[in-house]
């Protein structure tokens, strides 16, 4: 299945990475309507073309710290309708959390190395696109690990762990069926239990039911 | 240590004292004494030999030539004893002392003439004792001096006990001339000479305190140029501190904008190509070997920017440009166990120090992770009077020790650097708690 063309807007400092980004997403048949260097022209490209989705490094000029990171929140705020997909180059919790905090629809936190995985990359950003949430494997692996609700986080059993894991990275059930080769009526199973044994409310919606996850791990 | 020359302290300059232009002659006659002491001697025999010449000459009593020779051979043998009475003050007195009893014992015939027949004329050489009395005085201890001017007045005693008969039957004023001249004379160079040594000592003293006072002030002027230096070098480090510090940060900023981006990069076309070449999978034309080939190097590049991202992490997190409380935040996060977490600092340390306080933190933390067995921890950082104060307490087994070698130990020495402390309280048991303090600015 071919998702329908995105419409996206890339704020990159680094050229070849810029560029590279801007041919993959092109070959695969979406349209990279402005790709900027820092954040000031980012949020002069967002206002112009309100795109579903903007893909936002966080260390950018001039004080390369985390303009990416602000720029990112402000689009958010002003245009929810807008996804934003931080990609930094090393997992910084508290940026993470910063970004979250509030209303995580369309929001997404990355590892910059997961461009590599080219495909996920692609259905990570589409995800973004369409109000759901984005968090990189490496940052649910800390908020499992150094949970204060280690004791009842140790009542689920390793594949419930495992489904927790990538329901709190954002995926649906059937991204989750997938990936653990299983039925997506197995999925429910095992998302209804960890939901009863964690005390959490059952919902059917996907990024409702993440959203509670988060909450839990107190992300 | 320091180890320095102190200049002697010069004497005055010649003539500084005096109102008027001192000859060079002075110093120059303080450096021969002997010299002097000779003059004096000759001195002493020729007003001795003139004595007894001008009174013939003058019309007085004619002396038979024995008495002349016999004089001028007990007045040169007086004279002669002051050359050496500086090196050698009691053997020129004795050899005086001796001359004069001698003298006394055999220089007088009374045979009730006026003025008496003498056959050694007491001199003016006979003024050596008082020269001799003087020299004692002055370079002697007292008790010496005060022997030599006893021996001296009982000479005098002698003397008149001699004399006196001749004068008889009307004694009293030669006689009393004669003690109060001989007696009183050599009391008076008693008096002069011991004043003299007074006068020395109270010279040296004044000396000895003036040198102490001297090598107390460049004791001041050491200490001042060693603090002074203290400074210097305080200044020097924390130059260097902030200097190494800043080149952490653009060798991190480097890897960011180069090699992890190109990398970074690589990996993006690398992915592409393999699922362009999985696409191709099923056509006939597709060699398994270079899906092969391209999934290893893809691989590869992903390893190498975990790798190199560790790397760059552990030279310079770039969280720490956000401040102490966002890269410890970021660093409890990941920790293996949980982490309260609480940093209250008003004012944010110099970079250099944040960086140390970080690694500190970061490294007390895995300790705690990995030797401890703590189930949680808590980091608490704190600025107090221009000090920042770091506490990572844990609940685990207790019993960290500063051991030689140790990474405590090592992390003391770092932290030591930049005059920091560290201290560990860790009964067995539990719980363990570290305590670092460091400056806020290097």
């Amino acid at each position: 299945m071919r998702p329908s063309p995105l419409r996206i807007v890339i704020a990159e400092d680094a050229a070849i990475m810029r560029d590279g980004l801007t041919q993959t997403l092109t070959r695969r048949g979406h349209h990279v309507v402005a790709a900027v260097a820092d954040a000031e022209a980012l949020r002069q490209a967002v206002d112009t073309h309100l795109p579903d989705v903007a893909i936002i490094d966080v260390r950018m000029p001039p004080t390369h710290t985390d303009e990416g990171l602000r720029a990112a929140q402000a689009i958010h705020n002003d245009h929810p309708k807008v996804g934003v997909l931080v990609f930094s180059q090393y997992i910084e919790t508290q940026s993470a959390a910063e970004l979250f905090a509030g209303a995580p629809a369309g929001v997404g936190y990355l590892l910059k190395d997961r461009v590599a995985d080219v495909s996920e990359f692609i259905e990570a950003i589409s995800r973004v696109a369409h109000g759901g949430t984005v968090l990189d494997p490496e940052v649910v692996r800390q908020l499992l690990r150094a949970s204060r609700r280690g004791d009842s986080l140790a009542s689920l059993t390793p594949r419930e762990r495992e489904v927790l894991s990538l329901m709190a990275q954002g995926r649906s059930n059937t991204a989750i069926a997938d990936m653990l080769v299983i039925s997506p009526r197995v999925v429910e199973k095992h998302v209804a239990s960890i939901f009863a044994k964690l005390g959490l409310a059952p919902s059917d919606n996907d990024n409702r039911r993440v959203i509670a996850a988060l909450k839990y791990l107190e992300f | 240590m320091l180890t320095r020359s102190v200049p002697r302290r010069t004497t005055a300059t010649p003539g500084g004292a005096y109102p008027w232009p001192v000859p060079k002659v002075y110093p120059w006659l303080r450096g021969h004494p002997t010299l002097v002491d000779g003059m004096l001697a000759v001195a002493l025999f020729l007003a001795s030999i003139s004595e007894l010449f001008l009174a013939g000459i003058a019309g007085g009593p004619n002396w038979p030539p024995g008495v002349v020779v016999g004089t001028a051979v007990f007045s040169a043998g007086l004279a002669v004893t002051v050359v050496p009475r500086r090196r050698y003050p009691e053997a020129a007195f004795a050899v005086a002392i001796a001359l004069v009893a001698a003298q006394v014992a055999i220089g007088m015939q009374p045979n009730n003439t006026t003025p008496p027949v003498r056959a050694l004329e007491p001199s003016a050489a006979d003024a050596a004792i008082l020269v001799l009395v003087y020299t004692l005085a002055a370079y002697r201890p007292r008790r010496i001096s005060v022997t030599g001017l006893a021996v001296t007045l009982l000479a005098v005693a002698a003397a008149i006990g001699r004399w006196a008969p001749a004068y008889a039957p009307h004694p009293g004023a030669p006689l009393l001339g004669a003690v109060v001249g001989l007696g009183g004379s050599a009391l008076i160079a008693w008096v002069l000479g011991d004043h003299i040594a007074y006068r020395r000592a109270y010279y040296a003293s004044l000396e000895d305190r003036a040198e102490q006072a001297e090598a107390e002030r460049d004791a001041q002027a050491r200490v001042a140029a060693a603090a002074e230096r203290a400074r210097e070098l305080q200044e020097r480090r924390a130059r260097a501190v902030d200097e190494s510090a800043a080149r952490l940060r653009r060798i991190e900023r480097d890897l960011h904008d180069g090699a992890q981006v190109r990398l970074a990069a690589l990996a993006l076309a690398l992915g592409e190509i393999k699922e362009n070449l999985a696409a191709a999978a099923g056509r006939a034309d597709d060699d398994g070997r270079i899906t092969l080939l391209v999934g290893a190097a893809h691989e590869n590049a992903k390893q190498t920017l975990a790798e190199l991202r560790d790397l760059a992490r552990g030279i310079h997190p770039p969280v720490l440009d956000r401040g102490l409380g966002a890269a410890l935040s970021t660093l409890a996060e990941a920790s293996a166990i949980p982490v309260a977490l609480s940093v209250s600092i008003a004012q944010r340390p110099s970079l250099a120090i944040e960086s140390i306080a970080y690694f500190c933190a970061a490294e007390l933390l895995a300790n705690v992770t990995k030797h401890s067995g703590a189930r949680r921890a808590t980091i608490s950082v704190s600025d107090q009077g221009g000090r920042i104060l770091i506490t990572v307490t844990d609940d685990g087994a207790g019993g960290a020790r500063l051991a030689p070698g140790g990474g405590l130990a090592g992390l003391l020495e770092r932290v030591q650097t930049i005059d920091g402390h560290l201290e560990v309280d860790s009964p067995p048991g539990g719980p363990t708690i570290v305590t670092i303090e460091l400056p806020s600015h290097a």
